[in-house]
């Protein structure tokens, strides 16, 4: 039987784990930049997870803010890159504009938005779906591994 | 383990997969930020995930900088505190690494090394 304290708290756990990037995956990058007999202890990764939220939603509030003035209602991949490079992010900003052309070559017109469609959010996911499963079966499995 | 296929080489370079963050998470993230935030095109949670790896990567590096200049070989939170205030590009997490030790409350509290 489950009481309420019970069920409020692993609510909460399950909004924690949203807001935040797996912490597995975090873990990983940043083991794999660090020689190897680097440690990271645990606080350290959830640091990052916590800096790594704040770090997209700062430059989300950008790429939408510019969004609105240009009255329009999607945020795409150039406003990313456009408000990396706004706040500083320069460096970051030329690699990943590459790594986006590759990807729309990839991709053709399946990785640009199907705009306006009142079902957005499950096209979404199903293009996200079919480009992680379409072209390589074995990048599914990638999920599976773990650090 | 498995090899990386030809599409995951093109387009991470190298790496495994072809992202290495769950682009629907990113998503989520994306959309709490804010109530001005409406629709999202495919491609931005991509760019995103590249972009946090580079994020990431470089936060990472600067806080072991501390880390060894603590002559330690075991990153610790204040390590990535320390390179948040000493980069100017971090301001905007200054308040989040300092107020981190006060306000945050995780599930599990026994600290592991990796």
């Amino acid at each position: 039987m489950v009481d309420n304290s019970e069920a409020s708290s692993s609510k909460d756990m399950i909004k924690e784990q949203e807001r935040l990037l797996p912490i597995a995956n975090v873990g990983r990058i940043m083991k794999q930049i660090l020689p190897q007999n680097a440690k990271i202890s645990k606080e350290a990764k959830e640091t990052m997870q916590e800096c790594a939220s704040e770090f997209i939603a700062f430059v989300t509030g950008e790429a939408s803010e510019k969004c609105r003035k240009e009255r329009r209602k999607t945020v795409n991949g150039d406003d990313v890159c456009w408000a990396l490079g706004t706040l500083g992010f320069d460096e970051y900003a030329g690699s990943l504009k590459r790594y986006l052309d590759r990807y729309r070559e990839i991709e053709g017109d399946r990785g640009q938005n199907r705009v306006n469609n009142n079902s957005e959010e499950n096209n979404l996911e199903e293009n996200n779906n079919s480009l992680l499963y379409r072209n390589n079966r074995v990048e599914r499995e990638r999920d599976d591994f773990v650090v | 383990m498995r090899q990386p296929g030809a599409y995951s080489k093109l387009v991470s370079g190298g790496k495994s997969g072809p992202h290495s963050l769950p682009l629907a998470r990113i998503k989520k993230i994306m959309k709490n930020s804010s109530d001005e935030v409406k629709m999202i095109s495919g491609e931005a949670p991509i760019v995103f995930s590249k972009a946090c790896e580079l994020f990431i990567e470089e936060l990472t590096k600067r806080a072991w900088i501390m880390t060894l200049q603590a002559k330690r070989r075991t990153m610790q939170k204040e390590d990535v505190a320390s390179a948040v205030i000493d980069t100017d590009i971090f301001d905007f997490l200054v308040n989040l690494v300092s107020h981190d030790s006060a306000n945050t409350v995780r599930e599990s509290d026994q600290p592991q090394e990796s």
